[in-house]
């Protein structure tokens, strides 16, 4: 427990610190990035609203002290302002439109990713040096060596435009109605098919060397030798004995990735041009929606944060020498 | 020296990566003498597939998809290597700092550390290039730099701590050796393989870091490198009107160094690390125990049978 409490005290400090990084940014930044941003709005936005946007924006005059507290006070009450390109949208609702959708497609890529490439490297690392090993383990070296971006450009192309097996672009056919049916469900995963094997692809690699690695050093210890003396099953050994205590640094190192992921979720939604997190940073960055930027990376962050404190939990139930204090 | 590179070609991943980043390197630096044309000038008409005159054919504006290639190895090669210099040097001595003097400082600089750590490097990469406007490939490389040392850090100091607790180390400490010199030459020697390790991963991650920025048109689109031309790709829709060459050119020319860097390391880190050498290392020990033991276990039958 004292454990949890120390890393969700070190997590509330680190969102605190990016938020900070949030409010200092635009204010380093060279030129005026309020006549930057509503130069780009493409509705006309009333004087008033305008005043109120730069309010909420934390661009209100005053000294800076005032014009951080004010800032943070947004950013704790979870009034994030409105989008510029999107007014009078406001950031909180565009945000919540696409989250779900990043979710969907980082979540089941890192699961995918995770499982199956812990699952490999126990087998590559119990048959070490046979064929198995010699073809799994350089194959996915070399797979996670090439970036998601490249990775994501060529399957578009490939299944999406030359073989036209799948869908090119958004999470699922807009001509449907949104709702819980077989239809609706059916397109909405044969979209997700394409970008989220391409962001899996890219770091199983990570995860099978990691396991390999670790699975191989755990091999030589005395408790697996123990067990094969007794004359446990294979399996038992492998999994039981070895992959359990294998599986800790590789869950230390998910949490470690999962900024990577969340990067390469962006890129590949960019290309896919999936409706999530990234593609709407995408759209903020290019139409300059400062507001939008930012909330994005505060809810980038928070969600970092959330899924390693979820990994947090997951290695205490994976060691009991945490579960005792 | 000699040693040193006998083991390092003997190791097969190693010697694949080293012939593939040394390709890339020799194409960067001798770029001008290969293609003496411009990379930006219109040769040809727009979309031509690739041909004897345009071996990867051209772009939407004309250009020579080969030429651009070549000239943007230049680009990437030196973005990649500057700011995995940065990435290093802010690492390592950030790294050693925390490991070596520990108390208030390593609590300062590691809780940095693992603040970076866990904020999202390629939204916050894209958060600061977007307030800055399009970036050139220098200031791409500064970006990149002081924002992606913390995992450097991270290992530098875990191996710090590591050898301080080491007899030699305590000792010269006795022996009252002044704090640089216990850095400088007694602990850097020992850190190299890691500020290695970290460096070549600094390259491979700053070349494809750059390459999405610019892809995500953050970048300077005057520039000539591989993001740029991914790119103009999409802009230009060139996917959707068949122009494959020009999409399929920068991509591959990016996972081809991505892949060499990352065999390099892997060769590196199997060198150092014994345990993980595979296949033909394990098997030749393993026959040659085989051989021995028969022999020994033939000796003592033909002692007995006497």
């Amino acid at each position: 427990m004292a454990f949890v409490l120390r890393r969700l005290g070190f997590y509330i400090a680190a969102f605190f610190i990016a938020a900070t990084i949030n409010f200092i940014l635009p204010r380093l930044m060279p030129g005026n990035p309020i006549d930057i941003m509503f130069a780009q709005a493409t509705t006309t936005i009333p004087p008033e609203a305008r005043a109120a946007l730069i309010e909420t924006f934390g661009f209100a005059t005053g000294p800076l002290h005032e014009q951080y507290f004010a800032y943070l006070k947004s950013v704790f009450t979870g009034d994030l302002g409105y989008s510029i390109r999107y007014y009078p949208q406001t950031v909180n609702e565009r945000l919540g439109w696409a989250l779900p959708w990043t979710l969907l497609l980082a979540g089941t890529a890192t699961v995918l990713a995770f499982a199956l490439g812990s699952l490999i490297g126990v087998f590559a690392a119990w048959k070490r040096g046979g064929g198995f090993d010699a073809l799994v383990t350089p194959a996915s070296l070399a797979l996670q060596a090439i970036p998601p971006l490249v990775i994501a450009i060529l399957a578009l192309f490939t299944f999406g435009l030359v073989l036209r097996w799948l869908p090119t672009g958004y999470a699922y056919n807009p001509s449907l109605d949104p709702g819980f049916n077989l239809t609706f469900i059916g397109s909405v995963f044969f979209h997700a098919l394409m970008p989220v094997f391409s962001l899996m692809i890219v770091f199983i690699g990570g995860y099978l060397v990691t396991m390999r690695n670790n699975m191989i050093g755990q091999l030589g210890e005395d408790h697996v030798i123990m067990g094969l003396a007794k004359g446990l099953s294979e399996r038992r050994v492998k999994f039981n004995y070895a992959a359990r205590n294998a599986l800790l640094p590789s869950v230390t190192s998910l949490g470690l990735t999962l900024g990577a992921i969340l990067g390469g979720s962006l890129v590949t939604e960019v290309v896919f041009n999936y409706p999530g997190l990234g593609q709407m940073l995408y759209i903020g960055i290019v139409t300059r929606d400062y507001p939008l930027i930012q909330g994005q990376l505060l809810i980038m962050t928070l969600a970092i944060l959330t899924a390693n404190l979820i990994v947090d939990l997951a290695y205490v139930l994976l060691d009991p020498r945490l579960r005792r204090a | 020296m000699r040693d040193t590179l006998k083991v390092f070609l003997r190791n097969k991943k190693a010697a694949i990566g080293l012939s593939i980043v040394l390709a890339y390197v020799i194409i960067a630096l001798f770029a001008p003498l290969l293609i003496e044309a411009n990379p930006i000038a219109r040769v040809g008409r727009p979309h031509v597939a690739p041909d004897a005159d345009h071996l990867l054919g051209t772009t939407r504006m004309g250009r020579d998809v080969f030429t651009q290639l070549i000239y943007g190895t230049r680009t990437s090669l030196a973005v990649g290597l500057f700011a995995g210099f940065l990435v290093v040097a802010i690492g390592t001595v950030l790294g050693i700092a925390a490991g070596y003097f520990g108390g208030w400082v390593d609590e300062i600089i590691n809780f940095c550390t693992n603040v970076i750590l866990v904020i999202p490097q390629l939204p916050l990469l894209l958060v600061i290039a977007a307030f800055l406007g399009q970036t050139s490939p220098f200031v791409i490389a500064i970006i990149i730099g002081i924002t992606s040392w913390a995992w450097g850090a991270r290992v530098t100091r875990a191996q710090t701590m590591t050898l301080r607790r080491r007899e030699y180390i305590q000792a010269s400490e006795l022996l009252g050796e002044p704090a640089h010199r216990m850095i400088f030459v007694e602990l850097f020697p020992n850190l190299l393989s890691i500020i290695g390790f970290n460096f070549i991963g600094s390259v491979t991650y700053t070349i494809i870091t750059q390459a999405t920025l610019e892809f995500l048109g953050l970048g300077n689109p005057m520039a000539v490198s591989w993001g740029t031309m991914l790119y103009h790709a999409q802009t230009t829709s060139a996917m959707t009107v068949g122009a494959w060459w020009e999409v399929v050119a920068p991509a591959a020319a990016v996972a081809g160094i991505g892949v060499g860097l990352s065999l390099l390391n892997f060769g590196v880190d199997e060198i150092s690390n014994p345990r993980l050498r595979t296949l033909g290392t394990i098997a030749a020990a393993t026959r040659a125990q085989e051989k021995i033991d028969r022999a020994r276990s033939a000796g003592k039958l033909q002692e007995a049978v006497r």
